[in-house]
């Protein structure tokens, strides 16, 4: 109930913000502009090139969202009037994840779907095998974005300032979204489904430790 | 009320012992008080005093502390979600997100302390009216000066009518204007019953609406008590000023008084009797009047000075310093 509250809330910031507009609107020109400046992936169906960009690009942008954004609410004392109130510590720090995730998710969605929509309109096609690789590409982008934002949390949550969650972000956050590619490196059947699965599990395993260390903070 | 409860008189919020350390630095060091319920409760000291450790730790915003601590029977912060229920507070520091607007701020911080929809529509009008923030409902709150942000802040610890109210520095920021209203909403909410305890700089302010007062200096509480009884205690204090109206030597006469300590003539005309501790004030002053009217002097007027909270104030905190 209180979850759901501060989720939506959290979703209204961002779109009162302008970030939910900036995030939708500029992945996709993003990955855009990429296929056009970059001549190797001129060939390559825009279907994947928008695949790549969002894995690439997504996460990061994720964490660091997260991050700075727990950084700062937490140094100007924002959460005190929260804390004061009958609600669970955990919800707050699970529906800035959550929010930031569904945002960063959608614009990945917008990213792709741009990316399916510009190869039919210059080809008059869309193959069953790009198809196929778009998806594969977006779930395991979907899965490193969950890693991702969990680690922005955590990184969010025990930074003292954003200086230092910037850092940690760059230095530990990227490195730990590359877990769910393991099945893949591997070379596993349904590596996708393992992929989910591993995503999941580290996304919570650094979710619970985010949220351990927020129960525990003394304000 | 539940097997919790560290007191067994009607006091609302007891702390016994309470100790918090930052580090090597000792805030707080074993500090003990109660607020009885629907007292209003002053909480004056030095910057760094712990005033603010103590209100953190009270609404459970600090859990990390040795002591005992309840409010309203239940105890801190193992019952944090009861007395959740029960509180409502404003920080020194008043913060929200840089999008909300006032009315959006108050209607998820109203929300979340358990209204309903229709509660908080109905409530947040009433409060804004109150504040005299009407005006300013749909416009967002980083918009807003210092002063108004602070009076939405004080809105959002309102809207929920809790029983008890822990306000830390209220009055900061506040003009003149809004002081002498924060001061009568305050005594309006205590003769409605509920708790109040507040820390302020401005120790008038807390002369005006506090019932009981708390001194604390260096993690220490120096004393507690009402006004009447921090004057009492204070010993050195008990003086009647004699106001000549022309300038005399025949004053000199008023030390063999009984029980008179000392006579001193401060500035011209006016005379300063020091009385013991344990004389009958009533009774000096009319053996001063006697006096006068034997001497044939004409005076002015005739006052039992009172210390005023400020000197009662600064002779704790300096006390604590030598």
């Amino acid at each position: 109930m209180k979850l759901g509250l501060l989720f939506v809330d959290e979703l209204l910031g961002f779109y009162k913000s302008k970030v939910m507009i900036f995030l939708w609107i500029g992945l996709p020109i993003i990955a855009l502009l990429f296929r056009f400046v970059s001549e190797s992936s001129s060939n390559i169906p825009f279907t994947l090139v928008s695949s790549i960009v969002v894995s690439s690009l997504a996460g990061t942008l994720a964490s660091v969202m997260l991050a700075v954004f727990i950084i700062n609410e937490k140094n100007r004392h924002v959460y005190e009037l929260f804390l004061i109130r009958p609600l669970k510590r955990r919800d707050i720090i699970l529906a800035k994840f959550f929010s930031v995730y569904t945002c960063v998710a959608i614009a990945s969605l917008i990213a792709v779907l741009a990316g399916m929509i510009t190869d039919y309109a210059t080809t008059g096609t869309l193959s069953m095998t790009i198809l196929n690789n778009a998806g594969q590409s977006l779930a395991t982008g979907l899965s490193m974005i969950a890693v991702s934002c969990a680690a922005g949390v955590l990184i969010g949550v025990a930074s003292p300032s954003v200086l230092v969650g910037a850092i940690l972000v760059i230095y530990g956050g990227n490195q730990i979204s590359v877990i769910p590619l393991v099945p893949t490196l591997l070379n596993l059947q349904d590596a996708t489904v393992f992929t989910i699965v591993l995503a999941g599990a580290t996304a919570a395993g650094l979710l619970a430790a985010a949220v351990a260390l927020f129960e525990r903070k003394q304000f | 009320m539940t097997s919790n409860s560290l007191n067994d008189s009607n006091e609302f919020v007891v702390l016994r012992n309470v100790t918090k350390s930052f580090g090597s630095f000792r805030a707080l060091n074993g500090i003990s008080f109660g607020i009885k319920e629907g007292e209003i409760f002053g909480y004056i000291g030095p910057n760094g005093a712990g005033k603010t450790t103590t209100m953190k730790i009270l609404v459970g915003l600090i859990s990390d502390f040795q002591g005992e601590v309840s409010i309203g029977g239940y105890q801190v912060p193992k019952r944090k979600d009861e007395i959740h229920k029960l509180l409502g507070y404003l920080p020194q520091t008043v913060a929200f997100q840089e999008w909300r607007t006032v009315n959006h701020a108050l209607k998820t911080l109203g929300k979340l302390s358990g209204l309903s929809d229709a509660e908080v529509e109905g409530r947040i009008p009433e409060i804004l009216d109150l504040l005299g923030l009407a005006d300013v409902r749909h416009k967002k709150i980083s918009q807003l000066s210092g002063g108004m942000t602070q009076k939405v802040g004080l809105a959002q610890a309102l809207l929920h009518e809790p029983k008890l109210l822990v306000l830390d520095e209220p009055l900061g920021g506040l003009d003149p204007l809004s002081r002498h209203q924060f001061k009568g909403i305050v005594l309006k909410l205590g003769q409605k019953g509920t708790t109040i305890l507040f820390s302020s700089h401005i120790l008038s302010d807390v002369q005006d609406v506090a019932d009981r007062i708390g001194i604390i200096n260096r993690g220490r509480i120096k004393q507690v008590g009402t006004l009447n009884e921090l004057k009492s205690r204070l010993s050195s204090q008990k003086t009647v000023e004699v106001l000549l109206s022309y300038v005399s030597d025949k004053w000199q006469e008023f030390g063999a008084i009984k029980n008179v300590t000392t006579v001193e003539q401060p500035s011209p005309g006016r005379v300063l009797v020091k009385l013991e501790m344990s004389a009958d004030e009533d009774q000096v002053v009319n053996d001063i009047v006697q006096s006068i009217v034997k001497l044939g002097i004409r005076v002015r007027g005739i006052t039992l000075l009172e210390p005023s909270l400020d000197e009662i104030y600064l002779n704790y905190v300096q006390e604590a310093e030598n």
